[in-house]
């Protein structure tokens, strides 16, 4: 498959196949296949991937950031395997639901020390 | 019949939720120092919101992405999150504002001090963010909102000279107070016109209710209809401040000013409908800032958000709502004047305009998201035309700032 990964591919939304909104394509990681040809492996995402590749003071801040609000910093990013794919368009769409990705570890620290605490927390609004 | 009634409501709610603060002290402010000669500000106001309304609910409909993914996109992640971190603040300030005027509408019914109304207005704006039904939060709002019409009945009671309006608008004067302090305030009722957060707003909902192509038309006549509309509420309060305030030649300082109009035509019912419509009005405002403030973190980074999930698989976007409600509380705390803030917030807003408004022009003639619904020529035209009013505005906003003392 041919994609332009800076216009088609990277800083696009990651969806699953229920609809929700997994993350951004924050970064990508390449592979050497056995013929020498580098190829997309995975994608990444998470706001300390982010960082790393805006880079500089505004990059290291948001790392710093990130690992606050996590449990066990550094925060890895989650790693998305290319083959999980269905299809990209106007958004990266996943052929799996985002429960079976590693959940982001800012979203799960927030869930456990904010959010699960407020009355309410687990019924949508609508 | 359903969907008659539902479309009625949608162009409703959509009339109410067009004025906030920033229009209530900004038209009345300007009906009061410059009589009518701001008129042409709001009609170029609405019709600016209006054709880029149209734009980005086209892009959610046919795309599934809102404002800030978009931001990101096209700007890349460096530039957008100067652009985020600067539409975050404007935002808050916005919200801060609203949260100002909806302690002082209380204040004007209960004759509380405001401060003490601050943090309740606070806890009740984000209780309603967080079990409220969205569809059901923003009719109730702005269809409480409407009783802002009581300011155009007002002027049939009023000894309303209407020739004498009509030259006012025709022919715009400076009344000795200077023609920078006339552009000053015109550049504030404009960015009031076309806040930011309005079109934030109106791309996330439509990808948080799944418009496809055919909902467009509904959500589309809501917006040519309500805004143009609640352009005329915003009108009609220019009209009864140059009616009533206007001769006595004084800057409006507070929001018992604004409703003095309303006062003198109806006595205290008219204090009372005032009241609640200006409580319905930025309460209504608060509820869409706070939200359009989280929607552009969440939409930059990523994350889930939306009301449609419960808040624990938001947790990320439920907390930049709770934090941005705090720091709007922040803001007031400072006892600052609310009306002194919400002039500071329209000219910081006025700023920040080509931030949104550029992209949705670039993204909407954009066919990797559009395809052949991209814009026409004249929507292009008039996104043009309206781009270089917004660029003038944000460039000329601080020097007119600075150099009339905040128009005084």
């Amino acid at each position: 498959m041919r994609v332009q990964l800076g216009r088609q591919l990277l800083d696009r939304q990651i969806v699953d196949s229920a609809g929700r909104l997994v993350g951004k394509v924050d970064d990508v990681e390449f592979a050497v296949d056995s013929d020498g040809y580098p190829y997309v492996a995975y994608l990444l995402s998470g706001q300390g991937a982010l960082g790393q590749r805006i880079g500089g003071r505004i990059g290291r801040l948001l790392v710093a950031v990130a690992d606050r609000f996590t449990e066990n910093p550094p925060t890895p990013p989650v790693r998305i395997p290319i083959g999980l794919v269905s299809r990209m368009d106007s958004a990266v769409w996943l052929r799996c639901r985002g429960e079976e990705l590693p959940r982001p570890p800012v979203e799960a620290w927030l869930r456990r020390h904010l959010i699960d605490r407020i009355p309410g927390a687990d019924r949508a609004s609508g | 019949m359903r969907k008659l009634l539902a479309a009625t409501l949608g162009v409703l709610s959509a009339i109410g939720g067009f004025v906030d603060i920033g229009d209530l002290v900004a038209a009345s402010q300007a009906g009061a120092r410059f009589g009518m000669g701001h008129a042409w500000v709001l009609v170029l106001g609405v019709v600016g919101i209006c054709a880029y309304a149209d734009m980005a609910g086209r892009i959610a409909a046919v795309s599934g992405r809102a404002v800030f993914d978009l931001v990101r996109e096209r700007l890349g992640p460096r530039v957008a999150l100067l652009n985020l971190v600067a539409s975050y603040l404007v935002t808050v300030l916005t919200l801060a504002a609203e949260l100002g005027g909806v302690a002082l509408a209380l204040q004007l019914a209960s004759r509380v001090s405001y401060l003490l109304w601050v943090p309740v207005a606070a806890f009740a704006v984000w209780l309603v963010l967080w079990r409220m039904r969205f569809q059901l939060m923003e009719r109730v709002f702005g269809l409480t909102g409407l009783a802002l019409v009581i300011f155009a009945v007002a002027l049939f009671w009023l000894p309303t000279d209407w020739p004498e309006l009509a030259r006012g608008a025709l022919h715009p004067q400076a009344y000795g107070q200077g023609w920078g302090a006339y552009w000053f305030v015109a550049v504030a009722l404009f960015a009031s016109t076309v806040s930011p957060y309005e079109v934030f707003f109106f791309s996330s909902g439509g990808v948080e209710e799944n418009w496809t192509a055919a909902d467009l038309a509904d959500a589309r006549t809501s917006v040519l209809v309500g805004f143009p509309v609640g352009g005329f509420l915003a009108l009609s309060l220019v009209a009864t401040a140059t009616v009533v305030l206007h001769p006595h030649g004084a800057s409006l300082s507070s929001l018992d000013e604004v409703a003095l109009p309303v006062v003198l035509a109806f006595g205290g019912v008219g204090l009372a409908i005032a009241a609640l419509a200006f409580f319905a009005v930025t309460f209504g405002a608060a509820l869409e800032t706070g939200l359009s403030a989280a929607y552009a973190a969440a939409q930059y980074f990523g994350w889930q958000w939306g009301k449609r999930v419960s808040p624990r698989e938001a947790a990320r976007f439920h907390s930049v709502l709770l934090v941005s409600v705090l720091l709007g509380v922040l803001v007031l705390a400072t006892t600052v004047d609310p009306v002194r803030l919400t002039e500071y917030m329209l000219i910081v807003s006025a700023v920040a305009l080509p931030l949104t408004y550029l992209p949705i022009l670039i993204v909407a003639n954009d066919r990797t998201y559009l395809g052949d619904r991209v814009n026409g020529r004249m929507s292009n035209l008039l996104g043009a035309v309206f781009l270089v009013v917004i660029v003038a505005a944000s460039v000329a906003a601080i020097p007119l700032a600075v150099s009339t003392g905040m128009g005084r």
